[in-house]
């Protein structure tokens, strides 16, 4: 058995499939890793991310595939699991030999390498979706808009494109407390990540009226609820205590510095 | 600044467990109207105060800016005038769009008996538009509402349907023609405040989704805030499970497929407590079961409690490829404790059960919960040692040779 050793990013997992498909290797005889763990009888080679491979790997399976499928394997590649590049290699496989046409990629949902493809595509996808409702920003005193959230996934590159055509006109920073990696959207110009950035709480200085919108933020979170329902059982289920830690109407009136780390 | 997703985003929960995606606000608490139910009748004693359109521009903005909020959803009592009312709502909107160049999401209510032009123009710059329509029935409105009027109601929503479709016809030929409500119309009312029935609501619900095109009916479980002897009074709270069960029924009739008429009828106008409408449906129409998984048409897996609209397509997508198991059900999010009295996988049930109205019901019911409701709505009963004598009746040759060979 062979088995190809990437790096863990898109780029570097799509460079693998390329070279897979390119040196014409038996499909099932390879095996992708994100970690050096050897197994008996394998060999082991590593392979270097390249741009142009992945583009063309990319370029198919949009093409294959179609847009939407191409997005759901993109969620599953930024899960947070050192089996996600295997089980992707092997759903890709499978629709390309079966040839599955334009959103079916995921359709053997009875395989269990798909069904696990399938799973941590759509728990990132959960995620996203809570995170581009619940990541709060702050107004920093130079008009500069500042969340900081701490995700399971990789979820700064999925979050950066919707926050990026939301505000386009704004200059803001999201900045991955776990990861800390940090991602700057300059007013009008191209978004970039910050890899290794640190973000201390004494180097953030709030704007004056910061705190007065905190306040009528939180006073109109506790006026819309119905004191007759109340039911904080339910709205534990819909917004876990974990998402709550960095929003608004969940933390205290006073900017209370939060140096814990999050793991 | 600003745009919107299809799907909508819920940006917070509040107490009582609503998705918070929208500022929602009244434009001034001050109304000339005295509904009986409302705490801004005119009768009541308390402070009034009224928002600058300007104002609620800024605060829009600085929200939305902070991800606190998807859009604006603007509401108002009635001030001097119906019509003039409108067109503070509508210099709003306007000058939120165009001053401060917001491209969010904005829901406006339309006021009944304002000047039609004004609602035209309110929907050329609101993505989704809605008419209160307060009660279920015009004699309810009539005794709880007595300024209000079912005509006036259905005016303008009439006029904001027919407005769409003209509104498609232009876009389709002009491209860049302004789109009028392009999220749809909805509309509310409430549940528990006059006496009508499930049936009654339902039906109401279902002629305005086929009649007047809505998107959405919310339902809003009655909440006592004024003392009036014309309200009824609820000592259990508001009618939660009520509201519950007529939001699962709006889903039945809007994607699987059902009507009013099957869920509910003259005879039986209210909704099962201990039973969601689709299980309710399904025990009273025992002869259409068990499906088949790996055969069923997708009409026929959507009425099967358990199968929503998502497991019924995957279902059908993962069947081509493979035949399905019931470890494989699971896999595919099909909601087994309920699916299992219901389906079949290549021709096997998952345990040996017997499609028996009584057993199943006792089976899909916890008993705790049938204790804490007691036997209200429930029609099936319990056995008990002591009504064997009526099953003392002969039992024919045909059951006799099935029992042996272990059929169904």
């Amino acid at each position: 058995m062979l088995v190809y050793r990437c790096e863990d990013s898109l780029e570097g997992i799509f460079t693998a499939v390329y070279r897979i498909y390119a040196e014409r290797l038996p499909r099932e005889q390879v095996r992708l890793a994100l970690d050096d763990e050897v197994r008996l009888f394998e060999t082991v080679q590593r392979c270097e991310p390249d741009a142009a491979c992945s583009e063309k790997v990319m370029r198919t399976l949009i093409r294959r595939f179609g847009q939407k499928d191409y997005e759901r394997v993109c969620f599953a590649l930024a899960a947070d699991d050192p089996d996600k590049a295997q089980a992707v290699y092997r759903t890709i496989a499978l629709g390309l030999t079966l040839q599955y046409g334009n959103g079916h990629l995921f359709d053997a949902l009875a395989d269990p390498e798909v069904h696990k493809a399938f799973q941590l595509s759509r728990n990132v996808e959960r995620e996203f979706c809570h995170l581009r409702g619940f990541l709060r920003f702050e107004e920093l005193a130079d008009d500069i808009l500042y969340a900081q959230f701490c995700p399971k996934n990789h979820q700064l590159p999925l979050l950066l494109p919707h926050f990026a055509d939301r505000f386009p006109e704004e200059n803001f920073i999201i900045y991955d407390v776990k990861r800390e990696i940090a991602s700057v959207h300059p007013q009008g110009k191209e978004p970039f990540l910050l890899h290794g950035a640190e973000m201390g709480e004494e180097r953030l200085h709030r704007s004056a009226r910061e705190a007065d919108y905190r306040a009528l933020f939180q006073d109109f979170c506790r006026h819309i609820a119905i004191d007759e329902r109340r039911n904080p059982k339910l709205q534990q289920n819909l917004l876990p205590l974990h998402l709550r830690r960095f929003m608004t109407e969940f933390s205290d009136s006073t900017h209370a510095a939060d140096e814990t780390q999050c793991h | 600044m600003g745009n919107c997703a299809a799907s909508g985003i819920c940006h917070s929960f509040s107490a009582d467990g609503r998705c918070i995606s929208l500022l929602k606000i009244l434009m001034t608490n001050e109304c000339i109207y005295d509904c009986k139910y409302c705490l801004n009748r005119r009768s009541n004693d308390i402070p009034r105060a009224t928002f600058t359109p300007e104002e609620i521009c800024e605060l829009t903005i600085q929200f939305y800016r902070r991800n606190y909020i998807e859009g604006l959803f603007l509401s108002s009592g009635i001030i001097e005038s119906p019509t003039f009312t409108m067109e503070l709502l509508c210099r709003t909107v306007c000058l939120l769009r165009t001053k401060y160049g917001f491209g969010g999401y904005i829901h406006v209510k339309a006021i009944p008996g304002a000047d039609s032009e004004l609602i035209r123009q309110t929907g050329f710059w609101a993505d989704r538009m809605s008419v209160n329509l307060e009660l279920p029935t015009a004699e309810g409105l009539r005794r709880l509402a007595p300024n209000k009027h079912r005509k006036n109601i259905l005016t303008p929503m009439r006029q904001i349907q027919t407005g769409i479709v003209q509104n498609k016809d232009e876009v389709a030929l002009y491209k860049h023609a302004p789109q009028f409500v392009p999220g749809g119309q909805s509309t509310q009312m409430i549940i528990g405040a006059t006496g009508e029935s499930d049936y009654q609501i339902l039906n109401v619900a279902e002629n305005l989704y086929q009649k007047f095109a809505l998107k959405r009916v919310f339902y809003s479980a009655f909440v006592r805030v004024n003392q009036d002897d014309q309200l009824p009074a609820l000592p259990g709270g508001p009618p939660l499970l009520r509201e519950h069960r007529l939001y699962q029924a709006d889903w039945l009739l809007r994607f699987y497929g059902f009507s009013a008429e099957e869920l509910l009828s003259e005879k039986r106008p209210f909704f099962n407590v201990l039973l969601d409408p689709k299980e309710d449906w399904a025990i009273r129409h025992l002869e259409c079961f068990p499906v088949e998984i790996n055969r069923a048409g997708s009409e026929q897996l959507l009425r099967v409690p358990g199968i929503g609209v998502n497991s019924a397509r995957r279902i059908l997508a993962a069947r081509r490829s493979a035949n399905l198991t019931f470890e494989d059900l699971k896999k595919l999010g099909v909601v087994l404790k309920r699916a299992l009295f219901f389906i079949t996988c290549s021709g096997k049930m998952m345990y040996p059960v017997r499609l028996d109205e009584d057993y199943i019901v006792r089976h899909l019911t916890e008993k705790e919960e049938r204790i804490r409701l007691g036997s209200d709505g429930m029609t099936y009963w319990q056995m008990t040692l002591f009504d064997d004598d009526l099953y003392t009746c002969e039992v024919p040759a045909v059951e006799q040779r099935r029992t042996a060979v272990g059929e169904l």
